[in-house]
């Protein structure tokens, strides 16, 4: 089943690239590869599968960004609704929770930032002056230009 | 119909100079919004810590100039020879087939760079503009920046898009850090550069040729940090021919993609799925690259820098773009922007129509070039006309009134 499955995705790419290459003109937008770079990207679902549960896992590691990535690259496999039938049905799983992992820690941050930086010392007292980045760059020694 | 020189050059050219223009861009706009370097304004009090291209001397502002000269002569000579001695060590290495090392060393230095360089600069940034960041996000946030770029850097399954910003981003940063050497230094070390590029390209026994040969010769890729352009497969309309005459071979060649074209795709569907994910190195476009030997289409300058050293060979589709050519590009722009807004428009056209005149060339001659000499060349002297003649002329006419 898998096996015919990746036939049809392949089928259908080369059908539509010598088409455009005989018409002149930029090939259509298709998605039945598995990542957005095309037949320059991965090939097999196989692959795509191993490296985006790979990327996954260690996306826990306080690592949202390659969620991100994960959600980037294999952008074909992410679209399309639930209901209709996606032509990736084992990567479309980590995909769609890598979306979720990078939307929940996104958020998370964004609040915890926002907060820190508009509430500033009325919220959280003089500690905020040791939290801020630029003084602890300052205090360090960090930084290229004074 | 027959296809020209400009069909394949034109696509090329622009995946090339898009990225350089953006680098160059953004290092201009990082060196403006920071203000001149610190070992400009108090240079005497503190002078600049020691870095590898400053070696022998340490410039100061009170120096006489032939001092400067001399001094900033020896920093480059010594930077050089350091320059010249690791392209030697990397050789070596590949030679007794140290891959697996190089490529760790690579992505230790690409952490090291994204991470402590880029991070310094950016917390410049926080400092300068003070942004009320706290420094739990910002952690978290260059934690994730620096080990996204190491995956990206040597690894298939990132996306093409974010390889080649990383790559960009990597020069930026080392650009910036660059740009950080005092004056004179910085135009002999260029200079240093571009011929010792020149020698070491195109020279018999100059280590890029011999790397770039020995890489060819094992059919792999060169274990450096490259900036390679999206191949261009499908997406080139297979028509349009500029009116251009078509020089022999390169119409031959070009016929031959196109001739190729669809059995390629073809055979990158099944031939090389075994290939692409033996192991996960470095391999980029590897269902172009690893083919059977007869796709040798497409112009491709290529070149390696891991410590600013530049070739270009053309084996493959994507023109490739050593990572020392961004940095040593952007260090020009980025030193004419502490001068005037007009040096920077004068260097950057220099620099670009130098790197159009490297890839005709490329695409005439078919063998590995260096990119630093013609558009460093004509940077330089860009920036002193600019500097000397053009500006005490153009801010005379337009402050007495007769233009402008």
């Amino acid at each position: 089943m898998e096996r015919g499955g990746e036939v049809d995705e392949e089928s259908n790419p080369l059908g539509g690239s010598r088409a455009a290459a005989g018409l002149g003109v930029p090939a259509t937008p298709f998605y039945a590869w598995p990542t957005v770079d095309g037949q320059l990207g991965l090939e097999s679902e196989d692959k795509a599968v191993e490296y985006a549960r790979r990327f996954f896992f260690w996306g826990f590691f306080c690592l949202p960004w390659l969620w991100a990535v994960n959600c980037f690259y294999f952008w074909p496999a992410l679209r399309g609704w639930p209901a209709t039938s996606t032509p990736f049905p084992r990567l479309r799983p980590y995909i769609v929770r890598s979306a979720l992992g990078f939307l929940v820690f996104t958020v998370l941050l964004a609040s915890w930032a926002l907060t820190f930086a508009i509430g500033g010392e009325q919220v959280f007292g003089p500690a905020w002056n040791n939290l801020v980045m630029y003084n602890v760059a300052r205090k360090l020694d960090l930084t290229l230009w004074n | 119909m027959d296809p020209s020189v400009l069909d394949t050059l034109g696509i090329d050219i622009i995946g090339v100079m898009s990225p350089v223009s953006i680098c160059m861009l953004l290092v201009v706009l990082i060196v403006y919004s920071l203000g001149p370097p610190s070992s400009d304004l108090a240079a005497g009090a503190n002078p600049g810590a020691t870095t590898a291209a400053t070696l022998v001397y340490q410039e100061s502002p009170a120096d006489p100039p032939a001092q400067k000269l001399e001094g900033a002569l020896l920093n480059a000579a010594a930077f050089v020879a350091l320059v010249a001695a690791v392209t030697f060590l990397l050789l070596l290495l590949y030679y007794y087939n140290f891959t697996n090392f190089l490529k760790n060393y690579m992505r230790f230095s690409a952490f090291f760079v994204l991470g402590s360089m880029g991070g310094s600069i950016l917390l410049s940034f926080l400092k300068h503009f003070s942004v009320p960041l706290d420094s739990v996000t910002c952690a978290i946030l260059l934690f994730n920046f620096a080990v996204v770029g190491v995956l990206s850097v040597f690894s298939a399954g990132v996306p093409i898009l974010l390889r080649q910003a990383y790559m960009v981003a990597l020069g930026i940063i080392v650009a910036v850090w660059f740009t950080q050497l005092p004056e004179w230094t910085t135009w002999t070390l260029l200079m240093a550069l571009a011929v010792y590029d020149l020698v070491a390209v195109l020279a018999p026994g100059g280590p890029l040729k011999l790397l770039v040969e020995l890489a060819s010769s094992r059919e792999e890729e060169l274990p450096a940090l490259v900036y390679e352009a999206r191949p261009n497969v499908s997406t080139r309309p297979a028509t349009g021919s500029l009116e251009l005459q078509p020089l022999p071979q390169s119409v031959r060649s070009s016929a031959i993609e196109f001739v190729n074209l669809e059995a390629e795709i073809v055979e990158s569907t099944n031939a090389d799925r075994s290939l692409v994910e033996i192991e996960s190195v470095e391999e980029e476009r590897s269902p172009l690259v690893g083919f059977g030997g007869g796709q040798q289409t497409g112009s491709t300058g290529r070149r390696n820098s891991s410590s600013g050293d530049v070739e270009v060979i053309e084996m493959t589709k994507g023109i490739k773009l050593g990572l020392g050519d961004f940095v040593f590009y952007s260090v020009l722009v980025g030193r004419a922007a502490m001068y005037d807004l007009m040096t920077v428009y004068a260097c950057y056209l220099a620099i670009i129509s130098g790197l159009g005149c490297t890839l005709i060339l490329l695409s005439i001659c078919r063998h590995a070039l260096p990119a630093l000499p013609i558009s460093i060349t004509l940077g330089v002297i860009f920036y002193f006309l600019t500097r000397l003649l053009m500006e005490p002329f153009v801010v005379g006419v337009s402050s007495s009134l007769v233009m402008f």
